[in-house]
């Protein structure tokens, strides 16, 4: 850093850090434009969709890419392109909402477990083993029947499921930051219990959360599609990229173009998201040099 | 220098190729299981679904009813061509002079599955069973033209010697009906009406019990050419050659596997790897495919069954028969048909398909949108305000869903109202739609013998098969009561179109097509009957092995 002689003593924050750190990974930074970018598009797409997205043209049929459907038809003679913006909005919300609530769970749950241990955490990390063993599908199934078939609760389900996984990563982390030197220095400099954990543990955690996390969007993504095609989850005309994928599969010999441009779409969110995770990790790695 | 592939990766690509092959069909060297089938005597045949069940008289499924034919038989078959009653249990039978008293001579060589003696008195019983009321039997009013059956089933007398059906001796039947009924012999090869083996019923169970385990793999004992082998739910049905069976010299397949192929894309990938002889559907978009290949497997002829939704009568906007009218004006089935079915099925706007035994239903439901919009205008809902939340119920199937997605766009735009669709699993979405638990639900009915009586009393009040809950007491006296009673066909004609118009006014059924039927058949079956009910005779059907080779140089 350049300025790093007139800011020794000053200090400079973890967040300013890891912003500068991410700007020189030109591949994060990819990622970073591509997911602000699709998150803009389908906060906008009511507005600027070519198309109604349950607007049929059954005399049409499922055409090619041509020059008033740039991305095709379906066998409705609906619009491709207007399709898979719709079919974005519900993906990404399902994504970061299930995400959301898996890390929110996830994190408090693993980390209480951890920080506080012993009988505490036993109990608490067996219930995670329990539910861990109820096949999952069974367990959402079951949630959508007694609390009915809405989106948002779907969201919720997903997410209350994949939690598991992340409390159990926060924990192990959390335990073995616990005994780490620092935090024992913190300790003896007297910072209080919150401090440390706000400090010096949450910050060490963030690493593999943040990579969890992006592992997390696009396994949620595809459970959704999952769901939907069950009858569980998302009911036509409405659609999401897993769906539109799961049709194009159907028909993928006779019209390809059905299930490439979701899958692109699909792709490169991912694509995007473990880039940018990535480099988010790398980035808040406190441990990583200052240099 | 060239670069070339060392040994060991070479022949792991060339399993790489192999196994892309397979999953073609086109693999020389590894047998499939059509290739293995033709060989052993193997047929292969997706049937749709994981059968709900296997008792004759609880079963109203089309994939139940094709396993059902190859376990058990009827005192009638129907000859496979020309849909005519031939001896099945019976070897023959006579008619009385007024029609009304049929007896039926036996087959002394008929045995069951496990060599138990079968004759006359199994025929009284396995009715008395399906008379049962607390056994459910969605067909027992199939049972109505026999003298007293309704009356019976009704709890009106409780006596069932007074019902027309008597065991002269062990090989001898006696039936007697109300009317002469033209179609009685016909119904006698549908599985409502079949025997049924009562040691094992009752080793299993009361006799009225439903949902007993003497239909499951090792306890059922059927009469058929075939008997059950082996039943992994979602996996398959085996059936195999019944020794015991009267007719068992001249059965020629050595073996039948019915697989559950819910998925009819997944089916053709199936067939075209030759794992299946037979596809119960072919994919809308394939059907084009096929054509154009010409290889003769794909086989496409008239069906008698018809495609409609049933609405809920008991669903509180549903139960205004102008609500009903609005929603059946407001659909395309022209465009349903030519755009999105694509394989020569007709619109229909009556229930009966056209020219079942030369009856022609009269319809005043036409495509027309602003009379529909009027209809809905007047029923309280203008242009769709304040129309409540209704959901479509399909079972799950890629045409159900193209179908339901296309309605659901016309609703939107000619009446600007907002439908939700729900799929659900076979047994499922028979269970919602026999408690009634539903608003608009997909439904078809396939002829179960050619008479339009068969597509008119099934909306009898409180009908098994009704399940709209409607009900007009003055169309049950013109079904069961005015149509046996006329004194020639086209007056008996002149009674069904004058029902069906009452269907129709009040429109609890909204009809949509009258199918086709599309299947992939593997040139090597032969003895494949295409008649209109599409009833295959299992015992008939055999595999010629050479035909299939013909076909794979072609």
């Amino acid at each position: 850093m350049s300025t790093a002689l007139a800011t020794a003593e000053k200090g400079s924050s973890l967040w300013a850090d890891a912003w500068i750190k991410l700007s020189r990974n030109h591949l994060a930074l990819f990622g970073l434009a591509v997911v602000l970018t699709l998150c803009l598009v389908s906060l906008l797409t009511p507005w600027i969709a070519p198309y109604g997205y349950e607007q049929q043209n059954l005399m049409l049929g499922a055409s090619p890419p041509s020059a008033e459907h740039w991305l095709g038809t379906d066998v409705f003679g609906r619009d491709m392109l207007t399709r898979i913006m719709y079919g974005g909005r519900v993906s990404l919300l399902v994504g970061f909402i299930a995400t959301a609530v898996a890390l929110l769970i996830g994190v408090l749950w693993g980390a209480v477990a951890g920080f506080v241990g012993g009988r505490v955490d036993t109990v608490m990390m067996r219930m995670v083993d329990i539910l861990y063993a109820l096949p999952f599908m069974i367990f959402i199934v079951l949630l959508m029947v007694v609390f009915g078939r809405n989106i948002f609760l779907l969201f919720f389900a997903i997410g209350a499921v994949e939690w598991l996984t992340m409390a159990r990563i926060v924990r192990g982390q959390v335990m073995s930051l616990r005994r780490q030197e620092f935090v024992e220095a913190a300790h003896s400099l007297g910072l209080s219990q919150w401090a440390i954990i706000r400090r010096h543990i949450i910050p060490n955690t963030l690493g593999p959360v943040i990579v969890y996390t992006t592992l997390t969007i696009p396994s949620v993504m595809l459970l959704e599609a999952f769901l939907s095609f069950l009858g569980l989850g998302i009911q036509p005309p409405q659609s999401s990229w897993g769906l539109l994928i799961n049709y194009g599969v159907e028909t993928m010999e006779e019209y390809p173009w059905l299930l490439i441009f979701p899958g692109i779409a699909l792709s490169l969110t991912l694509f995007a998201l473990n880039f940018l995770g990535d480099g988010l990790r790398d980035a808040l790695d406190p441990r990583a040099s200052k240099d | 220098m060239k670069q070339t592939i060392p040994p060991p990766l070479r022949s792991a690509s060339v399993l790489t190729v192999c196994l892309l092959g397979f999953a073609l069909g086109a693999c020389g060297s590894g047998e499939n299981r059509v290739t293995a089938g033709n060989r052993d005597g193997v047929l292969h045949w997706g049937n749709a679904s994981e059968p709900q069940g296997l008792d004759p008289h609880i079963a109203t499924g089309v994939p139940e009813h094709k396993i059902i034919m190859a376990l058990m038989e009827g005192l009638v078959l129907k000859d496979t061509t020309t849909l005519e009653p031939i001896p099945g249990v019976a070897k023959r039978w006579e008619i009385s002079d007024d029609g009304l008293v049929y007896t039926f001579y036996l087959r002394e060589n008929a045995r069951w599955s496990n060599g138990d003696p079968h004759n006359a008195h199994d025929y009284v019983w396995s009715w008395w069973r399906a008379l049962q009321p607390a056994l459910g039997n969605l067909y027992a009013y199939m049972y109505f033209p026999i003298k007293n059956a309704q009356a019976y089933y009704e709890g009106k007398i409780s006596d069932f010697d007074q019902v027309g059906v008597k065991a002269l001796d062990d090989f001898t039947l006696q039936v007697s009906l109300n009317d002469p009924t033209p179609y009685f012999l016909q119904l006698l090869d549908h599985y409502s009406l079949f025997p049924v083996h009562r040691p094992t019923i009752e080793k299993f169970g009361a006799p009225d019990e439903r949902g007993t385990r003497w239909t499951f793999e090792g306890n059922l004992v059927g009469n058929g050419a075939f008997q059950l082998e082996e039943w992994k739910i979602n996996r398959y049905v085996r059936v195999g050659r019944n020794p015991y069976y009267w007719g068992a010299g001249d059965v020629k397949l050595n073996q039948i596997y019915f697989y559950p192929t819910e998925n009819i894309t997944t089916e053709e990938r199936m067939f075209r790897a030759g794992q299946l002889h037979y596809t119960y559907e072919v994919p809308v978009d394939k059907v084009a495919v096929y054509q154009e290949k010409g290889s003769g497997e794909l086989q496409i002829y008239p069906y008698l069954g018809s495609y409609f939704y049933r609405f809920n009568t008991r669903v509180e906007h549903l139960s205004d028969r102008r609500v009903r009218r609005a929603l059946a004006m407001a659909v395309d089935r022209q465009q349903i048909t030519d755009q999105v079915l694509k394989a020569g099925q007709v619109p229909s706007y009556a229930v009966t398909p056209p020219d079942t035994m030369g009856y022609f239903p009269e319809s005043d439901l036409t495509f027309d949108p602003d009379k529909a919009r009027a209809l809905l205008t007047e029923a309280g809902y203008p242009d769709g305000a304040g129309f409540p939340k209704t959901e479509i119920l399909y079972n799950t199937s890629e045409e159900h869903r193209k179908v339901a997605v296309a309605i659901q766009q016309m609703w939107k735009q000619y009446l600007n109202i907002d439908v939700t669709l729900l799929n659900q699993e076979w047994k499922v979405y028979l269970d919602s739609e026999t408690n009634m638990d539903y608003e608009i639900s997909r439904a078809s009915w396939i002829g179960d013998y050619v008479d339009p009586n068969n597509f008119l009393d099934m909306w009898l009040c409180n009908g098994g098969n009704n399940r709209t809950g409607w009900c007009n007491p003055e169309y049950d006296r013109l079904v069961l009561e005015a149509a046996p009673k006329a004194s020639s066909h086209e007056e008996r004609l002149e009674i069904f179109k004058t029902a069906e118009k009452m269907l129709l006014a009040d429109m609890p059924v909204l009809p949509i097509y009258i199918y086709t039927s599309k299947h992939l058949i593997n040139p090597a079956i032969r003895n494949f009957p295409k008649n209109i009910l599409n009833q295959p005779s299992f015992k008939d059907i055999y595999l010629d092995p050479s035909a299939a080779r013909v076909a794979e140089a072609h």
